[in-house]
C-alpha cells in the first residue's frame, strides 16, 4: 500500500475526528487511526467502540489498496511540525511497517494489522428509518440542547438528546431534570414519527464537524445505532436504549404571570449578583412587584448580600420565586433573543424561559427551569 | 507569646439548675436521668458522688448505690436556657469565647491581662455568674485549653485556679492520667496496665512509644501531658451534622417497629433540615447489638432534605446494616455533609403537590410546635410509648 497526501490536509481530517479516541481505552487498537486504501479514495476512521467517525479523501496517487492502524497520537504530532508539503506513506503489509518520507527525511512507525479494528455497527435495514436533515438545522438543534444533559449513571437516557420528529416538525428535548430545552423546528419533517436519544458524546462530535459541511446530513437509524452521514464524514454511533420521560406533561400550560425583561441585562444582573449567593446552592431569589423586579442573594455563612433592581414588563400576582443562579444564566447565555418572557404560576412550579422575538420563523425555542424551594 | 485561656464549668449543672427550682433538693443526695432501668446517669450531685454515683453510670447501678437518692427525670429545655443566660454573661464581657458544650466555655483573654489582670477579671465574671444566674460555677486560667479544662477540675466544687506556664509541669506532674480529658476508661486501662498512674510519668515516655501504641491518639495525648495544646478558641463552629439515635427498652428484634422509628427519625430530622435551611448529602444508619457491637453505613446522595427521598433511603441501609441475627439495643440516623441552601426541585419527582405540601406541613409545625403533624407511623409509635 504507498499513496501521498499532503500533510496539511490530512492533519486537518484526522484532527477533526480524533475527538473520538478516548483516552482510556479498553482496547489498545482503539488508539489507533484506521487507514483504508480503495481505489484512490482513502478512509480513516477512529472508534471508541460507542462513536465511530469516519473521512474520506480522495487521493491523486495512490498504488495498492489494503487496511493498516497507525497508532493515532504519533501520527498527529507529527503531522503538526509539517509545513504544508507532499508526504508519501509506504506501507509493508506483511510486517505493518510505515514509512513516511517526506521533502527532506523519512519517518517509520510501526503500525498494527488493519482487519483487527473493531468492525463498525451494521444497521438492520428491516428497521431502519432514513431522513435527510439540513445540516444547519441539526447543528442549531444540538447547539442549543447539549448544555442541558444530564450526567446521572443511573438514569442513562437523560444524558443524550432526545431527536423526535413527525410528518409537522422535528423536536430536540434535553433535560437533566431540574432544567428542560425544547427546541422545535417546522422546517424538518419525517414521513413518520420516529425518535432515537443521542448520546452526549457523538452530539458533541457531530456540533464539530457540522460547521464543516453545508449541505443536507442523511440521518439513518435503528432501536440500537444510528448514523449522520456528510459529504466527508460519517459518524455512526450506538444511541442510549430506553424510553425518555414524557416531558410534555411537566411543561405547564397555564402561566399567569408573565415578564417581559431585556436578555443582557437581566443576564448580566444576575452575574454580578449571583456572586453572593451561596457556594452550595446558589440560590437567588427574583422578587416580582409592579414593573419591576429584585434579583437578590446571600450567604449567611459569609453575612454577604445582595440585589439589584430591574424595571421590566409584568402582568400577574406579585410573588417570590428561587432559582439556581448557574442554571439561569445558562439558559439565559443559550437564547439568542435581545428580549425573553418568563412565564410563571407560582414558586412551586416550573418557570418557562422564551424568546420574546425569533429570527427564524421556523424555529419554536422553550427553555424550563425548576425552582428552588424557598421558605414563605 | 503565652496565651491566657480560662475555663469555666458549671458545678453539677443539671442539679444545681434543679435546685434552683425547688430549694427542697439542696443538700440531699440528687441524681438526673432517664426514668427506665436502661437510661444513664446524666448528672448527680456531690452528695450522691459519694455513694459512688458518677454520670454516665447506668442508672439501675446508681439507684442501688443510693437508694435515698431524689431522681429526677431532667429537662433539657430549662436547662438549655440557663446556659444561655451564662453564655449571654460571657458574650458580653469576654473578647472571644467558645461554647464546647451545655456547661462548659473557654475564653480566651490573651492580651487583657494590660488592662484588667487576667485573675482579676476572670474572678470578677464568675463572681458576676453567679450573682445573676444563681449557679456555681468553677473556672481555671492558663496558657491552653487543655492545661486549664485540667484546672478546673481541679478547682472543684465552686472554685478558681490559676497555673502560670512555670508551674504547668509541677501542677500535671503528680495528677492521674485520668484527669486527662482524652484519656477515657480503655486507654486508662491500657496505660495503667503498664504500671503509668501519674502524668508526670506519662509525660516522660518517648512521643515515639506513644504513637506506636496508640497511634495519633498517643501523640495527642503525650503532648497533652507535656502541657502542649496549641488549639485556639473558636468562637463559633459550624454544625456538621444532626443526628438522633434511639434506646430500646429492650432490646429487640422487631424489625418492622424499627422501620417504623426510623421513618420516625427521619422525618423530625428533615424537619429540622428544612427549618435551619439545610440539605444534607450523606445520610448514616447505626445499630447497636445487644453486646454493644456498633455498625454503622453510610451513603452519599445528592443535596436533599426531603422525607419522602431520605426515609427510603434510611429503610434500605439500615436493611443493608442488619446484618447479625442478633437483639438490637439502638439504631440511630445522622445526616452530614450539611449545606445552607434551599431544595432544587426535580421536575420529575416533585409534583407542586408535594412541595405545597411539605411547605404547609411546616407551617403548622413552626405554629403550633414539631409534634402537631407527623407521619401516621410516627403517630402510632406516640400513642404505643403512653
Amino acid at each position: 500500500m504507498k499513496f501521498v497526501v499532503s500533510s496539511t490536509e490530512l492533519l486537518s481530517h484526522l484532527q477533526s475526528i480524533s475527538r473520538v479516541i478516548s483516552s482510556k481505552n479498553t482496547l489498545p487498537i482503539l488508539d489507533n487511526f484506521l487507514f483504508s486504501l480503495k481505489d484512490k479514495q482513502l478512509e480513516i476512521t477512529a472508534s471508541d467502540l460507542e462513536s465511530t467517525l469516519i473521512t474520506k479523501l480522495t487521493l491523486a496517487n495512490a498504488s495498492d489498496g489494503g487496511k493498516i492502524a497507525i497508532p493515532a497520537r504519533i501520527l498527529t504530532d507529527t503531522l503538526k511540525e509539517f509545513s504544508d508539503q507532499p508526504l508519501t506513506f509506504e506501507i509493508n503489509d506483511d510486517t505493518h511497517n510505515i514509512v513516511i518520507n517526506s521533502e527532506n527525511g523519512r519517518f517509520t512507525i510501526m503500525g498494527q494489522n488493519g482487519d483487527e479494528f473493531p468492525q463498525m455497527p451494521q444497521l438492520k435495514d428491516d428497521k431502519k428509518v432514513s431522513i435527510d436533515v439540513d445540516s444547519e438545522l441539526l447543528l442549531s438543534g444540538i447547539l442549543k440542547t447539549v448544555f442541558a444533559t444530564a450526567d446521572d449513571e443511573l438514569r442513562p437516557v437523560m444524558n443524550g438528546i432526545f431527536i423526535e420528529m413527525s410528518p409537522d416538525d422535528l423536536t430536540f428535548v434535553a433535560s437533566d431534570a431540574h432544567k428542560l430545552v425544547r427546541y422545535k423546528r417546522t422546517d424538518g419533517k419525517a414521513d413518520a414519527t420516529a425518535s432515537f436519544i443521542l448520546p452526549k458524546k457523538p452530539a458533541n462530535l457531530l456540533k464539530n464537524i457540522l460547521p464543516k459541511q453545508d449541505s443536507r446530513v442523511r440521518v439513518e437509524f435503528d432501536e440500537k445505532n444510528a448514523s449522520f452521514t456528510l459529504t466527508d464524514y460519517t459518524l455512526v454511533c450506538r444511541l442510549v436504549e430506553g424510553n425518555y420521560p414524557s416531558y410534555n406533561s411537566v411543561i405547564p400550560t397555564d402561566n399567569p404571570n408573565k415578564l417581559h425583561i431585556d436578555r443582557l441585562e437581566l443576564y448580566n444582573t444576575l452575574r454580578r449578583v449571583s456572586v453572593f449567593s451561596n457556594q452550595a446552592s446558589n440560590l437567588i431569589k427574583l422578587q416580582l412587584k409592579g414593573n419591576q423586579i429584585t434579583v437578590s442573594a446571600q450567604d449567611i455563612d459569609f453575612s454577604i448580600s445582595a440585589y439589584e433592581r430591574l424595571n421590566c414588563l409584568y402582568e400577574g400576582d406579585d410573588m417570590e420565586i428561587g432559582f439556581k443562579s448557574t442554571f439561569l444564566i445558562e439558559i439565559l447565555s443559550n437564547l439568542a433573543a435581545t428580549e425573553v418572557v418568563l412565564e410563571m404560576s407560582d414558586p412551586t412550579r416550573a418557570g418557562l424561559i422564551l424568546p420574546a422575538e425569533s429570527a427564524n420563523e421556523n424555529e419554536d425555542v422553550l427553555m424550563l427551569l425548576m425552582p428552588m424551594m424557598i421558605n414563605a | 507569646m503565652d496565651r491566657n485561656i480560662v475555663h469555666m464549668d458549671l458545678d453539677t449543672f443539671f442539679v444545681s439548675v434543679e435546685r434552683l427550682q425547688n430549694s427542697k433538693l439542696k443538700g440531699v443526695p440528687v441524681i438526673i436521668g432517664g426514668g427506665s432501668d436502661r437510661g444513664v446517669v446524666a448528672s448527680c450531685s456531690y452528695e450522691a458522688r459519694s455513694f459512688g454515683v458518677h454520670s454516665a453510670m447506668p442508672m439501675k447501678l446508681a439507684r442501688n448505690l443510693c437508694r435515698e437518692a431524689v431522681v429526677i427525670r431532667g429537662d433539657m429545655e430549662l436547662y438549655s436556657k440557663y446556659s444561655g443566660m451564662v453564655t449571654d454573661i460571657i458574650a458580653e464581657d469576654a473578647p472571644v469565647y467558645e461554647k464546647a458544650s451545655i456547661d462548659e466555655h473557654y475564653i480566651d483573654i490573651t492580651g487583657m491581662d494590660r488592662f484588667f489582670g487576667s485573675q482579676k477579671w476572670t474572678h470578677e465574671l464568675r463572681q458576676r455568674i453567679i450573682r445573676e444566674t444563681g449557679l456555681p460555677i468553677s473556672c481555671g486560667l492558663s496558657v491552653n485549653k487543655t492545661v486549664c479544662k485540667i484546672a478546673t477540675g481541679e478547682a472543684k466544687p465552686n472554685g478558681e485556679k490559676e497555673v502560670q506556664s512555670p508551674l504547668i509541669k509541677p501542677f500535671l506532674s503528680p495528677l492521674s492520667i485520668r484527669k486527662i480529658p482524652m484519656i477515657g476508661q480503655k486507654t486508662y486501662e491500657l496505660l495503667r496496665s503498664m504500671g503509668i498512674v501519674r502524668i508526670g510519668t506519662l509525660s516522660e515516655i518517648p512521643q515515639e512509644m506513644m504513637e506506636k501504641l496508640l497511634g495519633k491518639n498517643g501523640i495527642e495525648i503525650w503532648r497533652k501531658a507535656n502541657g502542649i495544646d496549641n488549639t485556639p478558641v473558636v468562637q463559633y463552629s459550624e454544625r456538621k451534622s444532626i443526628s438522633t439515635e434511639r434506646t430500646f427498652e429492650q432490646d429487640s428484634t422487631d424489625i418492622a417497629r424499627m422501620r417504623e422509628l426510623l421513618a420516625v427519625m427521619v422525618e423530625k430530622l428533615c424537619y429540622e433540615l428544612r427549618s435551619k435551611q439545610r440539605l444534607t448529602s450523606c445520610i448514616t444508619v447505626k445499630i447497636r447489638y445487644s453486646n454493644f457491637d456498633t455498625h454503622t453505613l453510610q451513603k452519599r446522595i445528592p443535596y436533599t432534605s426531603f422525607d419522602h427521598v431520605l426515609i427510603p433511603m434510611a429503610k434500605e441501609l439500615f436493611e443493608r446494616n442488619y446484618q447479625r441475627r442478633m437483639l438490637i439495643r439502638l439504631i440511630g440516623v445522622k445526616f452530614s455533609h450539611l449545606v445552607q441552601g434551599s431544595q432544587q426541585l426535580n421536575m420529575f419527582e416533585d409534583t407542586p403537590e408535594m412541595v405545597n405540601l411539605y411547605l404547609a406541613v411546616d407551617r403548622m409545625r413552626n405554629r403550633y410546635g414539631k409534634d402537631a403533624v407527623g407521619r401516621a407511623v410516627g403517630v402510632k409509635d406516640f400513642e404505643g410509648r403512653r
